[in-house]
């Protein structure tokens, strides 16, 4: 469903030192200098895929979603999406993506969601009964009835960000560009907006390319993730095989009935946290059974969990690593 | 067909957004009525102490006023504020959104935002010409009366031409306000008949802003004045002018880099 063969994307910027002087030589003499946003990116998304995007600010994230939906020109390489070129912005192309960014909202300001709605219905051409049904079933899965009829700038934004995903879903897209849908969206609304993507994802095979900074979203979205830093794609694969490759160790979180002495706890492996009732210590993956067994016996336990590391520190640990090679 | 059913669409958005604002709504058309008074003024002084100006009677002034005030209308009350509209879209970054629809994209930004209270300045612009043709003592013939509306959707098509022009240099230079004010300043000339200015000033405002085209042209048409070779001339014109823009918007579509996120 989706080609990338190594994808450049450069911009062109203009530099200049602070200061009003050099502002003033700017005016004359501009220095350019090029950003490489992306650098040599390939990959493959087959139909009804789930992946995650993952990268820090500014990696290329945002650029490869935009060449992917044809906002931009590739510098170099070959991008192909439902058997189109992007950047040559055909109909049949437009008509079969969306894409839906966090930061930035389509819906019309003053007037309430319906409204756009209607004016997406004349743009992407919905004949009446498709209109209906879809918009049915989204009021349905988002519980949207009771927003329809508020101008937009009344909606809070978890209310506006349920409406610009129906918006951006209304024409039925067969591939999603997600980019921090989730963005500013409390716990609760966050888990909304998943099951609904992954709703949308199972119901009509749509193939979903999704970018998040709350890494829950790509752990409870995406089976495969594609890890992007300073332009370059650094890993493609599963989840669980990432999080073993950079982070091989495991977390017990142990629960105390009475308080234990902090070299007992040494004893398993690193300890990450020690209070009276509660600690987490973390031992390597060969560790693990004989560190289990130890506790068991020898430590007051009313619990004990076995976890992967969180995988917000995961990812720390994959950038500091990409910057050291 | 379906290029029909989005500018509906688009329009009973824009209208519905308008009419969220009933104080503004009458605000804005208390104002109108106001400018349209004010516009007169001028003419009023200058006649009182001469007969003709360049050949131009105050009847046949009074024509071309008709036709600015009208134009006026149209430009501030459709293509102006629809224009802002995309030059805000350029700044945030959500003509991204616009880019995305399987639609032109010309098409989605033209009537983005309009302001319906303008519809009084087009009432008013109807009376004046009224007002004009009972001072003349005749009312204009009907092939008249046609050529006179051709040339009125010539010169809209000008102006919405340079509107379009103005946003693709947006894409560019990205804050264009000013550039929109210089335009509506220099419309403003257009409440005279071309042939008032002389040398260098003639030349400019009918050929490189083609303001004789805008009022002018019309109200001689109306007036029984105009002959067929410069109709046709100025139709002409207008269409090359409106194809030239089209190919420069297309460009700088294709030259748009949206802004980074």
């Amino acid at each position: 469903m989706i080609e990338v063969d190594r994808l450049r994307k450069w911009y062109r910027v203009h530099r200049r030192a602070p200061g009003l002087g050099a502002a003033l030589r700017s005016l004359f003499h501009r220095a350019y200098e090029d950003v490489k946003a992306v650098e040599d990116v390939s990959f493959s998304i087959s139909a009804g895929e789930r992946v995650g995007f993952l990268g820090p600010n500014g990696a290329g994230k945002t650029t490869t979603l935009k060449v992917l939906s044809g906002l931009l020109y590739p510098t170099e390489g070959r991008v192909s999406v439902a058997g189109f070129l992007p950047q040559e912005r055909a109909r049949g192309f437009l008509a079969q993506i969306t894409l839906v960014m966090g930061q930035k909202q389509q819906l019309l300001w003053d007037l309430p969601p319906s409204e756009t709605f209607l004016l997406n219905r004349a743009i992407y051409d919905i004949p009446r009964k498709q209109y209906d049904a879809t918009m049915a079933e989204l009021t349905e899965l988002l519980e949207l009835g009771p927003l329809l009829g508020k101008p937009a700038r009344q909606l809070s934004l978890g209310e506006r960000m349920k409406c610009e995903l129906a918006v951006a879903l209304l024409h039925r897209p067969k591939v999603l560009f997600l980019d921090e849908p989730t963005i500013g969206l409390d716990v609760s609304m966050q888990a909304t907006v998943r099951g609904f993507v992954r709703a949308y994802n199972e119901r009509f095979g749509a193939t979903v390319l999704l970018t998040s900074h709350y890494m829950e979203d790509v752990a409870a979205l995406c089976p495969r993730v594609m890890v992007i830093d300073k332009g370059r794609l650094i890993y493609d694969g599963g989840l669980s095989d990432l999080v073993r490759r950079v982070r091989p160790d495991k977390r017990m979180l142990l629960r105390l009935s009475r308080p234990v002495e902090r070299r007992d706890l040494e004893a398993l492996g690193s300890v990450i946290e020690h209070r009276d009732a509660e600690a987490i210590v973390q031992v390597s993956q060969d560790a693990l059974q004989p560190a289990v067994a130890r506790a068991l016996s020898s430590l007051p336990l009313t619990d004990l969990t076995v976890e992967d590391p969180p995988l917000e520190e995961v990812m720390r640990d994959l950038f500091a690593q990409g910057r050291a090679a | 067909m379906r290029a029909l059913r989005v500018v509906r669409a688009q329009l009973r958005a824009s209208i519905a957004t308008a009419l969220q604002y009933r104080f503004e709504f009458a605000v804005e058309g208390a104002l109108a009525l106001l400018w349209m008074g004010v516009t007169l003024v001028p003419l009023i002084v200058v006649f009182g102490t001469r007969e003709s100006v360049a050949g131009w009677t105050f009847p046949e002034m009074l024509v071309v006023l008709g036709w600015f005030v009208a134009l006026k209308g149209i430009l501030e009350g459709t293509l102006s504020p629809s224009l802002l509209q995309v030059i805000e879209h350029v700044r945030k970054g959500t003509l991204d959104f616009v880019l995305l629809k399987p639609a032109d994209a010309q098409l989605l930004v033209s009537l983005s935002k309009i302001e319906p209270w303008r519809m009084i300045d087009v009432a008013g612009a109807a009376i004046i010409l009224v007002v004009a043709f009972q001072h003349i003592g005749h009312p204009p013939a009907f092939a008249d009366l046609l050529l006179a509306a051709l040339l009125l959707c010539s010169a809209v098509l000008v102006l919405y031409s340079i509107a379009i022009l103005v946003v693709s240099i947006a894409f560019v230079a990205v804050r264009v306000d000013n550039l929109l004010y210089l335009f509506q300043s220099v419309f403003d000339v257009a409440r005279w008949p071309s042939s008032v200015f002389r040398g260098a000033l003639a030349i400019i405002f009918t050929f490189v802003l083609p303001l004789a085209l805008m009022t002018t042209y019309p109200s001689l048409a109306l007036l029984g004045k105009l002959n067929l070779r410069t109709a046709v001339a100025a139709v002409a014109g207008t269409l090359l002018f409106a194809a030239v823009a089209r190919g420069i918007w297309i460009v700088s579509i294709r030259r748009y880099t949206s802004a980074s996120s």
